[in-house]
């Protein structure tokens, strides 16, 4: 008998991938391998253009998340001009980003992360979206949803000067300021997304706190790894998206290291397998152990739980109220099961509504000192932010006329592929027993990884397409076993 | 009939920047009594469906892989493609194409009834270059003149044109 498994595709999942599971004698899982063809050749791609080119053409390595490889790269360009930006273009740099932030957790929550949770992990999957979440909670959700992404849109048009492809931000700060004017409009939008964010965390407390089948899911063991934690963090230890250093707890949430963007080479290797292109980062003072959880296992993740779990707070109040409770409901720091992401990531939202108003309402965010002009020969730089999936790294050399000669980057996903190689792997675990294979899987599978909203089209230098993902289980002689296709 | 002709694809992955080539061959050929906005985007989802609002006719120009000869040109409305994963219409952050303009209608906003497609086979390499493949980079002109020709009329069926040398 001929039996294959296969997602094809996973319509909520950006990238290309496949995973092949191979049975043992009493068909059961022997091994999983979670395949991601790697787009090639884009550190030969930017090798001799100049480093002021990078925010531009960084921006198109991913369509999701243009607005994060903007200010890694803008970052990594100051650092390359040994040039520190005005705080005034810090400031604006980092109010685009959190109306970003709005915007792609408003997105993810509502229309990927969120559907399994509100119409239920069993529902069909043609009604596993965004339309079945306004069929089922409300007509006026989906004109949240759309209002907050205009308004995430405006505030990326008015201070990056385009739409989707942000390109004000060059080495020494960003090109253009902003008028009292713009100043009072980005302040309006600001505050409704607070309240917008409130809505959410109230609505995922009312559909998913409030039932005890998703709390049981959520804490289930299936969707639970021990590793470590990173996320970057501000001097007082509290998240920060756009600036500061690099925090990693260990799997019992005692700070591991904690390091400066320029330090990440000593701290953050990465390992090859031969079945696929994708590297797996791990942490090289532990070292590679394999796909293992606990203290003496490297692997580490980079998501909105990992943020949580790293630091000591949010920096700002309603965010914080939030991060008790969700500790408070947990059982305590740090939090292993991957399922929290969700909720972490609307805390998120909250945190980078109210860091929106507060930035917008500094005295400084109006002064036309936008722009310290780079004087000094550009070497080597490397920017680190935090994309909304997790810790990114550009790395630029130059020659003495800024023109690129060598190019690493380690975006958001890659630092999770480990991770969610080890979720799937224990999702298929869970669900393929003595060679029955549990209608549930393609779904089990599919939200162990959607939960660290993988971007692979980032992570390979992919783009935004959607491509198929396949599933295909193998017998323990190699022979392929059956079909099925799910399309959500 | 206000219309839309939005470029799809990424200008620096090779033959994926294909929709952005033809806009740009469109706007060369483009004569001023045609009333018409053109954009080139690299967005799907979501994000595309919020670039069409207000627009009664859209036409979407992307690279397309699929087993046909490299370079053909196929023709087609976006009722035809099944509702998962057109090429860049969707984005698997969010949704595909359709299931976006069901809701950005429910919203009440007004989007096209009538979405085309113009697709330029290729064999999807993940190379980073900004130039096309021989036969796709011939295309252009001619996913082009199809453009401009669907500019000037409906059509309701699909057609498949081989470009010629």
């Amino acid at each position: 008998m001929t039996q294959r498994i296969t997602i094809d595709p996973i319509t909520r999942l950006e990238g290309h991938g496949k995973i092949e599971i191979f049975l043992d004698d009493q068909g059961n899982v022997a091994n999983s391998y979670f395949q991601i063809p790697e787009l090639r050749g884009f550190e030969r791609f930017v090798v001799g253009r100049p480093i002021e080119e990078m925010p531009l053409l960084t921006n198109r390595i991913c369509g999701v998340c243009p607005e994060a490889h903007h200010m890694a790269a803008s970052k990594a360009a100051d650092a390359v001009y040994k040039v520190d930006p005005p705080r005034t273009a810090k400031l604006l740099r980092e109010l685009l980003y959190m109306a970003f932030y709005c915007t792609d957790h408003t997105t993810h929550f509502y229309a990927l992360g969120g559907p399994d949770f509100v119409m239920g992990p069993d529902a069909p999957v043609a009604e596993r979206n965004i339309l079945g979440v306004i069929h089922k909670v409300g007509l006026e959700i989906g004109g949240k949803v759309i209002q907050m992404r205009k308004y995430g849109h405006t505030v990326v048009e008015m201070i990056g000067g385009r739409k989707v492809h942000p390109c004000s931000s060059i080495p020494g700060g960003v090109t253009k300021g902003i008028t009292e004017e713009q100043r009072k409009e980005i302040e309006e939008m600001g505050k409704w997304a607070v309240e917008f964010a409130q809505f959410s965390l109230q609505l995922f407390n009312d559909i998913v706190l409030g039932n005890k089948a998703y709390v049981d899911l959520i804490l289930g063991d299936v969707y639970t790894h021990r590793t470590y934690s990173m996320g970057l963090m501000d001097e007082n230890n509290k998240v920060n998206f756009y600036d500061g250093n690099v925090r990693v707890v260990d799997p019992n949430g005692r700070e591991f290291i904690k390091y400066a963007p320029h330090e990440y080479m000593n701290h953050i290797a990465e390992h090859i397998e031969p079945w696929t292109y994708l590297k797996f980062p791990y942490l090289k003072n532990i070292g590679w152990k394999g796909f293992e959880d606990g203290e003496d296992s490297g692997v580490y993740m980079a998501t909105p739980l990992s943020r949580l779990n790293a630091s000591d707070g949010m920096a700002t109040p309603l965010a914080q109220e939030h991060y008790e409770k969700f500790y408070a409901t947990l059982g305590g720091k740090p939090v292993h099961q991957r399922l929290a992401t969700h909720w972490a990531r609307l805390i998120e939202l909250l945190y980078a509504a109210e860091r929106w108003v507060e930035l917008v309402t500094d005295p400084d965010i109006t002064s036309p000192d936008v722009h310290a002009k780079p004087t000094e020969i550009p070497t080597e730089g490397i920017g680190i932010v935090e994309a909304p999936r997790g810790t990114l790294t550009h790395h630029y050399w130059t020659d003495e006329r800024g023109i690129v000669t060598k190019a690493n980057l380690i975006v958001g996903t890659t630092n999770n592929y480990a991770p969610i190689q080890m979720s799937t792997n224990k999702a298929a675990r869970s669900l393929i027993k003595d060679g029955v294979v549990n209608e549930g899987l393609l779904n089990m599978v599919e939200m162990a990884f959607r939960a660290y909203d993988p971007c692979f089209g980032c992570a390979t230098h992919s783009l935004p397409g959607q491509m198929p993902l396949e599933i295909k289980i193998f017998d323990a002689d190699g022979n392929p076993l059956e079909v099925l296709r799910q399309f959500c | 009939m206000k219309t839309i002709v939005v470029g799809l694809g990424n200008p620096i992955l090779g033959d994926d920047g294909v929709g952005w080539k033809v806009i740009e061959e469109v706007k060369k050929q483009l004569t001023p009594d045609v009333p018409v906005d053109i954009q080139c985007l690299s967005l799907g989802g979501l994000g595309l469906m919020e670039h069409l609002i207000g627009y009664d006719r859209a036409i979407l120009v992307d690279a397309f892989a699929s087993n046909d000869q490299s370079g053909s040109i196929l023709v087609l409305k976006l009722s035809d493609l099944p509702n998962y994963s057109a090429f860049h219409t969707a984005s698997s952050h969010d949704t595909s194409l359709q299931n976006a303009l069901e809701l950005g209608r429910s919203m009440g906003a007004k989007l096209p009834d009538e979405v085309s497609i113009i697709g330029i086979v290729t064999r999807r390499v993940y190379d980073f270059s900004e130039t096309l493949s021989p036969p796709v980079a011939d295309a252009v002109p001619f996913a082009a003149r199809v453009v401009i020709d669907l500019l000037k009329q409906v059509t309701n069926h699909k057609e498949e044109y081989q470009p010629q040398g």
